[in-house]
C-alpha cells in the first residue's frame, strides 16, 4: 500500500470542463496537463483507505482525507453510472424516462472520469454491481433512481465540511447536478422534487447503509 | 444567464401534470414540520454559535458578508414568489411550485435573518414589472433566478469559515438546484443541461441581479401626474 496520497484538485473551471469533455485516449497526458493547469499537486503523507471513509465530523481537512472522500464519491458515481447504463439497455424506457436515463448516464460517466482523474493512481476499482429487478421495468427504474440521486446529494453534502477548500469547490460542481437529477426524476415519477427547505446530509456510514439497503453493490 | 434560453410557453402547457399536483399538495401538508425540522438541524446550529450574545456576533466578518449576500438573493426570490402567489395569475404546476418554493424561500430568509441578527441587511424594494402576472415571463424568470441561486451559493461555499454555516449553505445550495430542475421541468427545458454546474462570483451574480432592474431604490408609488387618457 503506498504511503503517500496525492489528490489533484483542479482550481479552474477550465480543468473541470476538460475533465468532462476530453476523450480518454491519453489519460496520462491529460492528467499531467491538468495538474499544470491546476497550479500544482497536493501531496501529503497518509494512508490510502481502500474501502469507505470513516470520518469524524470534526476530522481535520487534508489531501489524504480528500482522497478518501473522493473515493467514496467515486463509489457512488460508479454505482449510478452502471445503473443508468444498464437501465437504458434493459428497462424498456420510453419518452421522458428514456431521455432522463440517457442524459444522466452521460453525466454520471463524466463524474466518474472526473473523480478518477482527480484521484490518479489512488482511485478505487469499479465495484461489482447487481441491480436485480431495479432495471427490469420503468417503474422500478424510477423508484431506484430517486433513491440513488437523493442519497448521492445527501452523501456529498455530508462530506462538504470534511473537504479542503479546493476539493469542496470541485465537488460542489457535481453536487448540484445530482440534485438536479434528483428533482428531475422526482418530477417524472410524480414525487415532490424538493421536499425540504434544507437538504439533510448523510454521514458516510448512513449513506453506505442506504446503498447497502438497495443491494446494488454485490461487492465493494 | 438562462433567462432567454427557454422558448415561449403557452399557459395550457403548464397544466399537464396531475401527478405533480398531487405530490405538491402532499408537500403542502407536510412541509411545515419538514423544513422547519431541517432548519433546526442546519441553520439554527449556526445561530447557536452566536449565543449567548447577539446572533451573528460570533461569526467571522467574511461569513457575515456571505450570509448577507445570500440573504439578498433570498429576499429577491421570496418577494418574487410571494408576489406571484398573491397576484394569483398562475395556474397548474407553476402555481403549485410558486406556493411550495415561495414558502421555502421565505423560510431561508427567516433563517438567515435569525442567524445574522442585528447584522442582517435590510430588505430591498422590488418591482417585478408584471413578470409575476404573466406565466411565460414568470417561468423564464424563475428558471433564471434558481439557476443563479445555485451558482451563487456554489461560488461562496469554499470561502465559508464556520462549519455550521457551511453545512446549512450546502443544504440550501442543493435545494436551490432542485428548484431549478423543477421549474425547468415545468418549463419544458432540460433540468440538468451539463454534467458540471459552474459557480458564479458575487460580482457576477450581483451584476446579473442589477441588470434585471427588479431591485428598486424605494417602493414605486402611483404617479401624481394626471392620466394621459381620461376616457
Amino acid at each position: 500500500m503506498p504511503d503517500h496520497v496525492s489528490v489533484r484538485v483542479p482550481e479552474t473551471r477550465m480543468a473541470v470542463r476538460a475533465a468532462a469533455t476530453e476523450d480518454l485516449t491519453s489519460s496520462r497526458e491529460r492528467f499531467l496537463r491538468r495538474a499544470i493547469m491546476a497550479g500544482g499537486t497536493l501531496v501529503v503523507g497518509g494512508v490510502v483507505v481502500a474501502g469507505l471513509p470513516r470520518l469524524a465530523a470534526s476530522a481535520a481537512q487534508s489531501a489524504a482525507q480528500d482522497a478518501e472522500i473522493f473515493n467514496f464519491a467515486l463509489l457512488l458515481e460508479y454505482t449510478q453510472s452502471a445503473f443508468y447504463a444498464e437501465a437504458v439497455e434493459r428497462a424498456e424506457l420510453t419518452g421522458e424516462l428514456l431521455e432522463f436515463a440517457t442524459v444522466v448516464a452521460e453525466h454520471e460517466r463524466a463524474h466518474v472520469e472526473y473523480l478518477r482523474d482527480a484521484l490518479g493512481s489512488e482511485a478505487r476499482d469499479e465495484p461489482t454491481t447487481d441491480f436485480g429487478e431495479a432495471t427490469a421495468d420503468p417503474d422500478a427504474f424510477g423508484a431506484a433512481a430517486v433513491t440513488l440521486e437523493d442519497v448521492a446529494v445527501a452523501a456529498y453534502n455530508g462530506q462538504a465540511g470534511n473537504l479542503t477548500k479546493g476539493a469542496l469547490r470541485a465537488a460542489a460542481t457535481i453536487i448540484s447536478v445530482d440534485a438536479r437529477h434528483a428533482a428531475w426524476i422526482r418530477s417524472i415519477v410524480g414525487e415532490t422534487p424538493a421536499a425540504q427547505a434544507v437538504d439533510e446530509p448523510l454521514s458516510a456510514e448512513q449513506a453506505t447503509a442506504r446503498i447497502d439497503e438497495t443491494g446494488f453493490l454485490a461487492e465493494r | 444567464m438562462t433567462i432567454h434560453d427557454i422558448p415561449g410557453l403557452a399557459c395550457e402547457d403548464l397544466d399537464r401534470d396531475g401527478a405533480l399536483r398531487e405530490a405538491t399538495d402532499e408537500l403542502e401538508r407536510t412541509s411545515r414540520a419538514g423544513f422547519l425540522g431541517a432548519l433546526a438541524g442546519g441553520l439554527a446550529a449556526a445561530v447557536a454559535l452566536g449565543r449567548p450574545t447577539a446572533a451573528g456576533a460570533a461569526l467571522a466578518k467574511s461569513d457575515v458578508a456571505i450570509l448577507n449576500y445570500a440573504l439578498t438573493l433570498e429576499y429577491l426570490q421570496d418577494a418574487f414568489y410571494t408576489e406571484a402567489e398573491r397576484k394569483g395569475a398562475l395556474s397548474g404546476p407553476a402555481a403549485r411550485l410558486t406556493r411550495v418554493v415561495g414558502a421555502v424561500e421565505r423560510a431561508h430568509v427567516k433563517a438567515l435573518r435569525k442567524v445574522l441578527g442585528e447584522k442582517a441587511v435590510a430588505r430591498p424594494f422590488f418591482d417585478f414589472r408584471g413578470v409575476t402576472e404573466d406565466s411565460p415571463s414568470f417561468v423564464r424568470t424563475a428558471v433564471a433566478f434558481e439557476d443563479l441561486a445555485v451558482a451563487a451559493y456554489k461560488g461562496q461555499a469554499h470561502m465559508i469559515e464556520s462549519p455550521a454555516v457551511l453545512a446549512a449553505a450546502v443544504g440550501i445550495h442543493s435545494v436551490e438546484a432542485r428548484h431549478a430542475a423543477w421549474i425547468r421541468y415545468i418549463a419544458g427545458a432540460t433540468p440538468a443541461a451539463e454534467p458540471f454546474d459552474e459557480g458564479k462570483t458575487k460580482a457576477q451574480t450581483l451584476a446579473l441581479v442589477r441588470s434585471t432592474r427588479f431591485v428598486v431604490g424605494r417602493p414605486r408609488t402611483s404617479s401624481t401626474k394626471s392620466p394621459r387618457f381620461t376616457g
